[in-house]
């Protein structure tokens, strides 16, 4: 419509046309698709700052809002942090590990991954190309496709159960890689690069004294999608973590809860004193997203300005 | 090996010597130390575990009589195929991406053309809405949809009383599974595609969808003929990404077994069955022959998308 709306005015000289029928379905469609995405999230928000006697009884109204309120959320987060051996506190734990795997895994992705895109994008070396292709491959791949044989190499080495291998392994980020690469591509000239050799830069003097100046936005990408992507990571904790209690991180630490929930195992939940049932779920989730959260707020410069960067992979 | 086959290229015949000394040495060592940290971590999280799942998958399963196991040739994928769940689970990822990827396919290009043609505060506005369920992956995607499919807290309770369903385990009957596990890789997906594909849209010249108006198109018509072609190659990205994606669909099944009380069947998906070698029968052997299988076909799957999708290969892979 805008390239359409724009040529008409330059033709005719007219103001655009208020709600032809072309626009009104196009309007109609998108806030009807919006307001599709938004119902059930504010349902769920809702749902963790209700109480599991509003829920039962129904009188909350309108998606539950009648029954918001703060009382009910330190409720649900004083049911939650009980939960667990001798007097509870894994909640906690669990939320502490997962701040240890994703901030040691995005700092050993940024570590790892700017270098690398450096010298993939600007220097010219033998391997260069392999390293290239080999990157943008296991970009395209589903990390879950590795998650058994590394789980086989974890547990060759005795290793399964703690959280170091969790951390190492989530420092391994192709997309870091990628995103530095063409962050390289684009804001560093090869002129610049020529210019610190003439100064008598060596290639790792290069990237040091000038490259990793001028790199701010790459390093804020590559750190917000990195700990993103180990924040909500699923299945790598599940198979190396589920062994031990102690050192699960919050997203299967979620599932231990679902699975202690009276909602869907009424048997094994009957004897756990601490019931969990569908508002302090999503108010565990509601705290799990937290963190997410603040690292958007923190990236979102960066992100809108890399955008078309950024853009390359969901 | 790929490097040495391409590189003449590069470096026409044309070129002063001095280049090409400078490729072998000093930059050569400068490439490798740079980028030393990232291969080993390739070599620690991807390479070493793909060869010693191909070396596990060749031995034996150890047994108590027979704990070292020992060389086994194919018999690991002998039982991992010929075990009673193997085709059932590619039959159910198949029935899962028939639902799923049309629809998905369809939502993202639809949105992504109706915010390109809805310049201003009320498209990014709309483009940003799109975007929220995006952040909720993962886990906290599917405690959604824990609440949306249970129908007595449902907010679309009456939707499950129209389907005569009242308890999550009939929620969750084999008909519905597919439908289920679409609708929440639809929820979780759709945003951050709608923006990729945005992106792509708002790539592309200007002049060219100011050309066909001026031919009389309307904007429908502009978004039907010339945008859409336009946009083929994201389209083919996405489509190969979320099919590489599909064959490993793990965590939305499982999860959705614990909830359905019995109703869906534990090894839903091939990554679960895998999953279930190493965990349930103990078998290690079997489970890395299954991860052999899936890592190949997701490996053509990659290997398509990087050289196939046309937004990779040209400029990048040079």
């Amino acid at each position: 419509m805008s390239a359409a709306d724009v040529a008409t005015q330059h033709r005719a000289h007219v103001v655009q046309r208020p709600w032809s029928a072309g626009r009104t379905a196009r309007v109609a469609v998108m806030v009807i698709a919006a307001a599709l995405v938004l119902y059930p999230i504010i349902g769920f928000v809702a749902m963790a700052f209700r109480s599991q006697t509003g829920v039962q009884e129904g009188t909350d109204g309108f998606l539950g809002l009648a029954g918001v309120s703060i009382q009910h959320a330190i409720d649900n987060w004083k049911t939650l942090t009980a939960y667990g051996p001798r007097g509870g506190g894994l909640f906690q734990r669990w939320l502490l590990n997962s701040v240890i795997v994703s901030v040691s895994g995005a700092v050993l992705a940024v570590v790892t991954a700017l270098p690398a895109g450096f010298a993939m994008a600007r220097l010219r070396w033998r391997g260069r190309r392999f390293w290239l292709i080999v990157t943008l491959i296991a970009m395209a791949m589903p990390n879950t496709v590795l998650v058994i044989p590394i789980f086989l190499q974890v547990d060759a080495i005795g290793a399964v159960g703690q959280l170091w291998p969790v951390a190492v392994l989530m420092g391994f980020f192709p997309f870091g890689v990628y995103l530095s690469y063409i962050h390289f591509m684009t804001a560093m000239p090869h002129e610049l690069v020529e210019a610190a050799r003439v100064d008598g830069l060596g290639e790792g003097g290069t990237f040091f004294r000038v490259a990793l100046p001028i790199s701010k936005q790459a390093v804020a990408l590559v750190t917000f999608f990195s700990f993103v992507a180990n924040w909500t990571n699923f299945f790598l904790p599940l198979t190396l973590l589920t062994s031990s209690q102690q050192n699960k991180t919050l997203s299967i630490g979620l599932q231990e809860f679902i699975g202690a929930s009276p909602l869907f195992n009424p048997t094994s939940a009957a004897g756990l004193t601490v019931k969990l049932w569908m508002p302090e779920l999503a108010f565990a989730t509601f705290i799990s997203m937290l963190p997410l959260l603040v690292v958007f707020i923190a990236a979102q410069r960066f992100l809108i300005r890399g955008q078309t960067v950024g853009a390359v992979k969901g | 090996m790929t490097a040495t086959t391409t590189l003449p290229a590069e470096a026409p015949a044309g070129r002063p010597r001095e280049r090409r000394r400078r490729l072998s040495s000093r930059e050569t060592v400068g490439g490798w130390l740079l980028s030393g940290p990232y291969i080993l971590l390739f070599l620690a999280a991807a390479a070493i575990p793909i060869v010693f799942a191909i070396w596990k998958s060749l031995q034996k399963p150890s047994t108590i009589l027979r704990p070292q196991g020992g060389f086994g040739g194919l018999d690991a994928y002998k039982s991992a195929v010929t075990d009673y769940r193997f085709w059932d689970t590619f039959k159910n990822i198949g029935i899962v991406m028939a639902v799923w990827l049309p629809i998905m396919l369809i939502g993202v290009i639809g949105l992504a053309l109706l915010i390109h043609a809805s310049p201003g505060r009320f498209g990014s506005v709309m483009r940003f809405v799109y975007y929220i369920p995006g952040a909720l992956s993962g886990i906290a995607n599917f405690m959604l949809w824990v609440y949306l499919i249970n129908p007595s807290i449902s907010p679309i309770s009456g939707l499950w009383t129209t389907l005569g369903e009242t308890t999550i385990k009939d929620a969750t009957n084999p008909f519905n599974v597919p439908f289920i596990l679409a609708a929440m890789l639809f929820f979780q997906g759709v945003g951050t595609w709608v923006v990729i594909v945005n992106g792509g849209l708002n790539g592309l010249p200007e002049e060219v969808f100011e050309a066909g108006s001026l031919d009389g198109a309307n904007a429908w018509q502009v978004a039907w003929h010339v945008k859409l072609p336009m946009i083929r190659p994201w389209i083919g990205y996405a489509a190969l990404m979320n099919i590489a994606y599909g064959f490993q669909l793990f965590m939305e099944p499982y999860l959705l077994q614990q909830v359905s009380a019995g109703a869906m069947q534990t090894e839903y998906t091939p990554t679960q069955l895998t999953f279930a070698f190493a965990f349930t029968n103990r078998n290690l052997p079997a489970a890395a022959a299954m991860s052999v299988i899936l890592l190949v076909v997701t490996l053509v799957i990659g290997v398509l998308t990087v050289f196939r999708s046309g937004l990779f290969g040209e400029k990048d892979a040079r």
